[in-house]
């Protein structure tokens, strides 16, 4: 039903859209056109399906609250709570499409009679009152053509608010991404004291699951310190950069100064196919192949490697960042003037020279900027770490020993069963929040930086 | 404004040519240029009058696709050869480029930039000493003897230019090499140069490329004409302004093309 009034309301306005060109060529004729005819026809369709289509979908996003409360409105007086109304008000509506298969008594039979009867209602009237609209909106725009008023500003202004819709749903969505995080993690916090979740050093979830009944506050006050897991994070992080800024700014400044320009054509694609591999393929590689092969260089020098290591996992890690650090490298170092590779060689100073005494520091502001994009992406990172450094939160600046992060234990907490409403689960909030807030402020201080870059040069 | 040279030749070029890939900039180039003379190269946009000035320190080694034939001899030196030592050269053959390009360093870094890396100064205080000289003789010491340590891309487009001037002489090139020096400035600072040109050329061997025919009349003791790659004519710069040989130049001088 809905699918054919939509249908309707966009095949009138595409052919409103012809009607009005034509319309305008008939003016034409009499009196100089205020704007192209095909701004006429713009015109004409716009007002015949925006007012529709807006009416129609708020309708549709407010008729359920509505018909709801009206179904509802029967049971107030029996001091239900919330949770049962719902409930009721769920097989109400199974009921009316016959998918109900529990008791029936009189009243919910009873309701789901009024149930059709209203939503049948709803239904005829969402059609009288939309094609009213669109008739209503059709004729005004009609008269407006007619009179030949000003045609392209209103054009032109319904267009702007099509695009500020498009940035406003996007800017909606992202806060309510981080509200929904927040609101989580701000129950958790009532049960978890703040500070022992940023300060304590134990991190042992599984042990507060208790079957049917809260948890014990004394043991809850100790499973859930993130100080592992953060320390972990940094860690297994530091790592990766270990590996990833040398290999990586090394490879950017070949590419950059360095490579011919027939390497770089192929050197370049290839070290970007690494930055393709998807993070699971790095995981198992970690988890199989680095890691057992770090257990046995350590075992035959006598020492003892679990055999997931924060090792495996962060030097992997690092060669996932390579490409990251080596292609924005590249590009902040090519972006440097080449009139100041010029007055250096000019000078009589050699290749290395001049790129460590001027084109380094010239770009290290973007240099600097694309190694804190990397970090944050390799504390967003969790594919890698869920495989291969083991998920036992160990406090622990040895990376031959296994160690867990922020992401790994969300995923550790998220997968399988689970029960809303509990500590262990709303803690994987706290820990989203806590990541979205680091990554958030290196990105920013990123960004500031590389901006403060381009500043300098262009 | 009769020249102070010595009349010895410092650099002289015979046949040079020069290709940018399959393509010929230069034709047969030859010219002397004399010592402690300016010499100016002027001519119409692309006649190689850049390029032939790449020449003399080698700069065109930076682009790849760039062979450069024939003999450029400077002091008995062949500079056209592999075998020679480009870091040697460069240090006695400085460069002022088109746009100004200092450092984005602090103003005494990039006066000591050639000094340091040629390994000129024994001390802090002999590097400082070749600071203020270079900036003194770039009629620039005056202006920032008090701001040293700022950043050189601070200051004023003229200031800049005379800032990569301080730079090119600090490591005391025999010969100096400008790129239409003053087409990014303004008359004022046009004529702060000019006027430093005439001083610097008591020690230095300079060869200016310039679009100004008038720059070239008032700083220049010979001038060269270039044309589509090649030098159509070369002599004392009264003689060319006044009297030139050949009807192109007579041509390009007046005005007629260009």
């Amino acid at each position: 039903m809905n699918l054919v009034l939509i249908s309707l309301i966009l095949l009138l306005g595409f052919s409103s859209y012809y009607f009005g060109r034509k319309k305008a060529t008939i003016i034409q004729s009499s009196q100089r056109l205020t704007a192209l005819p095909k701004f006429y026809g713009y015109y004409l369709a716009i007002w015949c399906a925006a007012p529709a289509l807006i009416i129609f979908s708020l309708w549709s996003v407010f008729e359920p609250t509505i018909v709801k409360n009206f179904i509802l409105a029967d049971y107030l007086d029996q001091n239900l709570t919330k949770n049962e109304l719902q409930l009721i008000y769920t097989k109400v509506k199974a009921l009316a499409l016959g998918t109900y298969t529990g008791d029936i008594n009189n009243f919910l039979d009873n309701s789901a009679g009024k149930y059709i009867q209203i939503k049948n209602m709803a239904n005829n009237a969402k059609i009288v009152i939309v094609l009213a609209a669109l008739i209503l909106s059709l004729s005004y725009a009609y008269q407006s053509i007619k009179k030949n008023n000003r045609m392209r500003e209103p054009v032109e202004i319904f267009l702007k608010w099509v695009l500020f819709t498009a940035s406003l749903a996007a800017v909606l969505v992202t806060i309510g991404i981080v509200f929904s995080l927040l609101f989580e993690a701000i129950r958790f916090f009532q049960s978890v004291r703040i500070f022992d979740f940023i300060f304590g050093t134990h991190w042992y979830p599984a042990k507060t699951f208790v079957r049917d009944g809260q948890p014990d506050p004394e043991l809850m006050k100790d499973a859930f310190g993130a100080v592992p897991l953060f320390a972990g994070t940094f860690f297994i992080a530091f790592i990766a950069m270990c590996v990833a800024i040398p290999v990586g700014l090394l490879s950017g400044i070949y590419l950059a100064e360095y490579a011919t320009r027939k390497v770089r054509k192929y050197a370049k694609p290839i070290i970007e196919i690494l930055a393709g591999i998807p993070t699971v393929v790095y995981g198992f590689f970690a988890a199989l192949t680095v890691g057992p092969f770090v257990k046995e260089i350590g075992n035959s020098l006598g020492l003892e490697v679990s055999s997931e290591s924060a090792l495996a996992a962060g030097a992997v890690m690092g060669v996932m960042i390579i490409p990251f650090i080596s292609s924005l490298s590249d590009d902040v170092i090519s972006a440097v003037p080449q009139n100041l590779r010029d007055g250096s060689y000019a000078m009589g100073a050699t290749k290395s020279e001049t790129i460590k005494k001027v084109i380094f520091p010239a770009a290290l502001p973007g240099i600097v900027g694309s190694i804190l994009l990397a970090v944050s992406r390799a504390v967003g990172e969790t594919m890698i770490v869920v495989m291969a450094s083991g998920l036992a939160a160990n406090l622990t600046a040895n990376p031959l020993e296994s160690t867990s992060t922020i992401t790994a234990q969300i995923v550790v907490i998220l997968i399988g069963d689970q029960q809303f409403g509990d500590p262990k689960t709303q803690a994987a909030f706290a820990l989203g929040i806590s990541l979205f807030v680091v990554t958030l402020f290196l990105n920013v201080i990123a960004l500031t930086v590389v901006k403060k870059y381009r500043e300098k040069y262009e | 404004m009769r020249g102070n040279g010595t009349n010895m030749t410092k650099i002289s070029a015979k046949n040079v040519n020069v290709f940018y890939g399959s393509k010929q900039a230069l034709f047969d180039v030859s010219l002397d240029i004399m010592d402690k003379e300016v010499t100016a190269l002027i001519g119409p946009s692309g006649c190689g009058k850049s390029t032939f000035l790449r020449c003399l320190n080698r700069m065109n080694d930076v682009i790849d696709i760039c062979k450069v034939e024939g003999s450029i001899k400077m002091d008995e030196l062949e500079l056209n050869s592999r075998k020679l030592d480009v870091v040697r050269l460069r240090e006695n053959v400085g460069m002022v480029f088109q746009k100004p390009n200092p450092f984005p360093k602090t103003i005494y870094e990039n006066v000591s930039y050639g000094p340091t890396i040629h390994g000129m100064a024994q001390s802090k205080s002999e590097l400082d000493q070749i600071v203020e000289m270079s900036l003194k003789k770039a009629a620039l010491w005056e202006e920032v003897k008090d701001r040293l340590d700022e950043i050189g891309t601070g200051l004023s487009g003229g200031q800049q230019q005379r800032l990569c001037i301080a730079r090119a002489i600090s490591v005391s090139p025999e010969v100096i090499l400008m790129d239409e020096p003053c087409s990014a400035l303004d008359p004022i600072a046009t004529a702060q140069i000019e006027e430093l040109i005439d001083d610097l050329k008591k020690e230095h061997t300079i060869v200016i490329v310039t679009h100004s025919m008038s720059q070239a009349a008032r700083v220049s003791q010979k001038t060269g004409f270039f044309h589509l790659g090649k030098l159509i004519e070369f002599g004392d710069t009264e003689k060319i302004f006044k009297n030139p040989d050949n009807q192109q130049t007579q041509d390009y001088i007046t005005g007629r093309f260009g």
